[in-house]
């Protein structure tokens, strides 16, 4: 450590230059690492917050939402805990000032998914009233607004909003059954208004239930996985970070052997003093530890502050836990960088110093 | 004795391209003698000097340092007798770039077990003219100065021989001079066995004993004071 931060201190330029590449490629990593979080939030929020345990689908739908069509009294004979039914339909919502994409879920009044309201008349059960995902307030959406739907005369009225509702990247807005089914069916509502797509289930021995035949039960985090995008977009973005990690082990690699070559005499002359390989090595080693960690953490800074200034519509969202480890990989692979500066270390011929 | 060399002989290649580098040599040096070691570059010199230093080991032969007999150990226990017995001066000043003088001495203060007392590090420092200087680094020193101070790292925690390998050879007359008598001050009062290779013969009058290289074969010279 000693001669580690004395030659750090003497020469800081030089390791300034390295702990800045540093701090850049761990500001990418916690960076990304924040987007995968965000944009993962988008597709899946909505599911978390129902605190759900398991979905039941029909079989042919192939896990898809949206292509799923069963009969609402299914939920009671099926003997769970808890049910909730969900009806869904996507619109583009129109306020008269901004036109959004979204999801309209019909749901039945009490049942476990019904949404906690952020603001506005907890009694939201009126008429064609809706409660709306609060991303939609950030384009200008207000309670009071009425809202013209793009497939129907039918108009909504957001009644209040609710925090993280936003499934498969559009904002979810949550509405009386009924009031759905009749915009979704139109003149054929009396057939199918008990045709809702799918049923959630609130039960831990979920996997116990007895289902019908041509349905599916699936647990939630496998329903989230199948949501279109979700996993290629998750791994994409996981590749990029692995890579950056492969990344800044070579570059530190490439640093330190450089500066360990520039020293090779200096090193033999201290082998010749007697000085061991492995207290120089592990002088490499801390030198390498201090630079990830001083980079790591100021990447870790920079980061946090950047995410403060940046607009809302980039679906950054920093989970500390992860970014934690993250940055301990970070670390652990810039040592890594340091093996082959080590074996150099090693190799070194004292005699060579003295120029015998 | 403290140094001794039996025997010993230096080889490299084999067959056509075998080079004697050190002839069969028997030395021995005692605590509190100063020994010159002079011959023309490429006479073996250093070979004798790394051999000696236990850098590397005879071909044949034994080197015996303080009752170690070199030949017997690996690189690593050979790097621990470094060390504790010897202290080097190197032509090409051996400090280390990024440390303060008192850095030097505190980076061996950490790898060295018997380490010196303040009393002694205050001492040495006033022996060898650098209390001044101790906050200073290696590039803001003069040639001379920074010799000083390579000393001053080989007499660091009292070995019993000190290897010089040309240690005025970029210093003008006066300092060089100035080094040798440091030398042979510190050589006596520490009772260590000094051995300096070099090709300065200004230097003469400060040996005990002078030795010359010629080709590998190492002579003690006794006419060199006629």
């Amino acid at each position: 450590m000693f001669l580690a931060w004395s030659e750090i201190k003497r020469n800081k330029l030089r390791f300034l230059l390295i702990t800045s590449i540093l701090l850049l490629v761990s500001f990418l990593v916690f960076f990304l690492s924040g987007l995968a979080n965000g944009l993962a939030s988008m597709n899946r929020e909505a599911v978390d917050n129902w605190d759900a345990d398991a979905i039941v689908l029909t079989e042919e739908s192939d896990k898809s939402l949206y292509q799923s069509s069963l009969d609402k009294d299914l939920a009671d004979e099926l003997g769970a805990k808890e049910t909730a039914v969900v009806s869904q339909m996507g619109s583009i919502v129109n306020n008269g000032d901004a036109k959004k994409n979204v999801l309209l879920f019909g749901i039945n009044k009490d049942e476990f998914i019904t949404p906690k309201l952020s603001e506005g008349d907890p009694t939201f059960y009126v008429q064609n009233g809706v409660v709306a995902s609060d991303a939609l307030k950030d384009d200008g959406f207000k309670i009071g607004d009425t809202l013209e739907l793009s497939s129907s005369d039918t108009e909504l009225t957001i009644v209040g909003f609710t925090e993280k509702a936003r499934f498969n990247a559009a904002p979810v807005l949550y509405m009386k059954l009924n009031d759905l089914q009749k915009i979704k069916f139109g003149e054929s509502y009396e057939m199918n208004k008990n045709m809702v797509n799918a049923i959630i289930i609130k039960d831990s021995k979920w996997i116990n239930l007895d289902i019908p035949k041509d349905t599916e039960i699936i647990k939630s985090e496998t329903f989230i996985e199948n949501l279109p995008g979700y996993t290629e977009q998750n791994l994409t973005v996981t590749y990029m970070i692995y890579f950056l990690f492969v990344i800044s082990a070579a570059i530190v690699a490439i640093f330190l052997y450089v500066l360990t070559v520039q020293k090779i005499s200096m090193f033999g002359l201290m082998k010749a003093q007697g000085i061991s390989s492995s207290y120089l090595a592990k002088s490499v080693v801390a030198q390498t530890f201090i630079l990830a960690l001083i980079g790591v953490v100021l990447g870790f800074g920079l980061t946090l502050l950047a995410g403060s200034f940046l607009p809302s519509a980039v679906p950054v969202q920093f989970d500390l836990p992860a970014m934690l480890s993250y940055g301990l990989v970070l670390i652990a692979v810039s040592i890594a960088g340091a093996v082959i500066s080590v074996w150099t270390i090693i190799r070194i011929d004292p005699l060579k110093a003295i120029g015998g | 004795m403290v140094l001794e060399l039996r025997n010993a002989k230096k080889t490299f290649g084999e067959g056509n391209t075998l080079v004697e580098a050190l002839k069969e040599t028997n030395f021995l040096v005692e605590r509190g003698e100063l020994v010159a070691v002079i011959g023309p570059s490429g006479s073996g010199k250093s070979t004798f000097l790394t051999v000696a230093g236990g850098l590397q080991s005879p071909s044949e032969g034994q080197v015996i340092i303080n009752g170690n007999e070199l030949s017997q150990l690996n690189e690593k226990q050979r790097s621990k007798i470094r060390l504790q017995e010897i202290g080097f001066i190197l032509q090409a000043s051996n400090l280390v770039p990024f440390l303060s003088v008192d850095q030097q001495l505190e980076l061996l203060n950490k790898v060295k077990k018997n380490n010196i007392s303040r009393v002694e590090k205050k001492q040495l420092y006033e022996d060898l003219g650098i209390t001044k200087l101790h906050k200073k680094y290696p590039s803001d020193l003069s040639g001379g100065e920074r010799q000083r101070v390579a000393i001053a790292k080989a007499l660091f925690s009292n070995p019993s021989i000190i290897l010089a390998d040309e240690p005025t050879a970029s210093l003008d007359s006066d300092r060089a001079f100035e080094v040798m008598e440091l030398l042979q001050h510190e050589t006596k009062s520490k009772q260590t066995a000094t051995i300096v290779v070099t090709h300065d013969t200004r230097l003469i009058k400060y040996f005990d004993k002078v030795y010359k290289m010629t080709d590998g074969v190492l002579t003690l010279d006794t006419t060199i004071y006629e």
